[in-house]
């Protein structure tokens, strides 16, 4: 490998000035939805960070396990990874909505609720919430940090091998503490909407929800890194087919988490359970689970079957894009009818929030992506992934 | 082995390199040979695509394969459950097909596995307890160790062995061998 500079292109810049034009105009509605005082615009807003955030935690996700298993897959998209896990603390930051609105969002924290079990009296409180939020915050954002500095050394260090190793040991852990966190996450935030609702593969369904958006989301920017020097040199169908094969995998586990617990509650049929499907398969929302499981399974199944869609620079990230949007859908269809239980209807503030939000994160992702060489060029594996041979 | 009898299946070289066989193989095609085929002790990276070898029907099989496993996994369930054998369990419908889903994936999980292997071997042409390469003396005992060997096969078409020979020999193979079929 010649020595090269691996300078993010153009495209990205011009990446990030459009991001930052949605994303302002996204959070003027949104303002727009605040100030005219209505739960939509929370409701809202904890749909569309819930999709950001998982861009950002997929990445983290799977960042730690390319370091774990070393697979040829991820080196390409290590740089793009580790930019998106950078951008936690903006996600951070714009928490803060959720955070100050608890109590326009959770009905457990106003002074009228449904029935609570004692525990559910002591742990489901403001504080806790807004105490463990910080603590999940910190332990992402914390991750995020050591595996850049580490990443970020090795550059300038090939031949060290206690980097790799050390790379490897925060990874392990970190993978098992994300996973944790993550569905601590998704219990206080999304199912303690019913508080007497459980399942316990709720974390699961959002951890891999988040792995196909953060996979998507890397398939769509190596897809335009390669279109320009200096990735339009290293990019090959070999690795799109690798990153679609992943992608495969994840629709089709997604598909198998969401039918378990369909499938056990559906079996059991009891009366504080099936409550969740009976909201979600009727009227409205029922539309919403046919085109999951037709757009969000059956279709990027199909698609993605074949070998030469995998291996396509022009439909590959197509599906990967339109993934995200179903992501969102998901994300509606799992949160909304808490809202809306007669079925759902469209407010701006809907497509505002989710816009707003990702147009930001998208600009600062981009921001953070020119910072540094585009692969890195310290990992030993780099010089067997650039090598031009097809397989 | 009988030299009268026996007919000619194709001309067989030698290489000592995995890259050697890959240019022969590319000039060779070049040359207007059809019918080529190479045996490597090990996977060559680019050698299907320099012997110009048209891709394989395994994905198509295999698809079927999933397809058809898939669709018997249910029927066998439906018909139990509906036609054979209905029963009412805690009043669901008789077709109560969520239960079902399990073993239909698994059916074609295994149906896919089933015709991929099998549909593999057949398009393979395995088992083949006899094929003619193996009666060159230097393939029989090189070729899965470490030697390339480049093979022009005879096919059904007139096949003018000389000349391939030649043409062969003007590659600069480390050996060049008629190879007869009994």
């Amino acid at each position: 490998m010649t020595a090269q500079t691996y300078t993010a292109p153009d495209s990205v810049a011009r990446l990030s000035r459009r991001a930052l034009i949605v994303g302002v105009l996204g959070l003027a509605a949104c303002g727009i939805a605040w100030t005219g005082r209505s739960d939509e615009f929370y409701h809202a807003y904890l749909i569309g960070y819930l999709l950001v955030l998982g861009a950002a935690l997929g990445s983290l996700g799977l960042l730690m396990v390319q370091h774990m298993t070393g697979g040829k897959w991820g080196i390409l998209i290590r740089r793009p990874l580790e930019a998106a896990t950078r951008t936690l603390p903006l996600l951070a930051l714009f928490f803060l909505p959720i955070f100050l609105g608890v109590s326009r969002i959770y009905g457990w924290a106003q002074p009228v609720h449904g029935e609570l079990s004692e525990f559910q009296k002591n742990y489901l409180t403001v504080e806790g919430f807004r105490t463990r939020a910080v603590i999940y915050f910190a332990i992402w954002t914390g991750l995020a940090l050591l595996l850049n500095r580490l990443s970020i050394q090795q550059d300038s260090k090939p031949e060290d091998r206690m980097l790799r190793r050390q790379l490897q040991l925060f990874s392990g852990p970190g993978i098992v503490l994300y996973v944790f966190t993550m569905t601590l996450a998704a219990v206080d935030w999304v199912m303690s909407l019913s508080p007497q609702w459980v399942s316990t593969i709720y974390g699961f369904l959002f951890v891999i929800g988040q792995a196909i958006t953060a996979m998507s989301l890397m398939i769509a920017i190596l897809v335009m890194l390669a279109k320009s020097e200096p990735m339009s040199r290293v990019v090959e169908p070999k690795h799109l087919h690798d990153l679609g094969k992943l992608l495969f995998a994840f629709i089709m586990l997604w598909a198998y988490f969401s039918f378990s617990q369909l499938l056990i509650i559906w079996s059991g049929n009891l009366p504080e359970e099936i409550v969740f499907y009976k909201a979600r398969l009727m009227g409205t929302w029922g539309f919403f689970a046919v085109a999951l499981l037709l757009l969000h399974f059956a279709l990027p199944f199909l698609l993605l079957l074949s070998r030469d869609v995998k291996r396509s620079s022009g439909l590959l990230p197509k599906v990967a894009m339109f993934l995200i949007a179903m992501r969102l859908v998901d994300l509606t269809w799992i949160t909304g009818p808490e809202f809306s239980r007669q079925g759902f209807q469209l407010h701006y503030a809907d497509l505002a929030a989710p816009l707003g939000i990702g147009g930001i994160w998208l600009f600062w992702f981009a921001k953070q992506l020119q910072q540094r060489p585009l692969l890195p060029l310290g990992d030993p594996k780099l010089a067997e992934v650039t090598e031009h041979n097809e397989h | 082995m009988n030299e009268q009898s026996s007919k000619l299946y194709g001309v067989m070289a030698e290489f000592a390199t995995p890259e050697e066989l890959l240019e022969a193989a590319e000039k060779t095609r070049a040359a207007g040979f059809a019918n080529l085929n190479a045996y490597t002790p090990y996977p060559v990276e680019g050698l299907s695509e320099a012997l110009g070898l048209k891709r394989t029907w395994v994905p198509q099989i295999t698809l079927l394969g999933g397809i058809l496993g898939g669709c018997a996994g249910f029927g066998l369930q439906y018909w139990t459950s509906v036609i054979a054998y209905p029963l009412n369990i805690g009043g669901r419908p008789l077709n109560s097909w969520p239960a079902f889903i399990p073993v239909t994936f698994e059916t074609t999980v295994l149906g896919a596995a089933t015709f991929a292997v099998f549909g593999m071997l057949a398009l393979n042409k395995l088992p083949q307890p006899y094929h003619p390469v193996f009666n060159v003396a230097r393939f029989a005992a090189h070729a899965s160790s470490d030697r390339f060997f480049l093979c022009i096969e005879a096919g059904k078409a007139s096949f003018d062995g000389a000349g391939a020979r030649k043409f062969l020999e003007g590659l600069k193979p480390a050996s060049v061998a008629e190879v007869l079929d009994e």
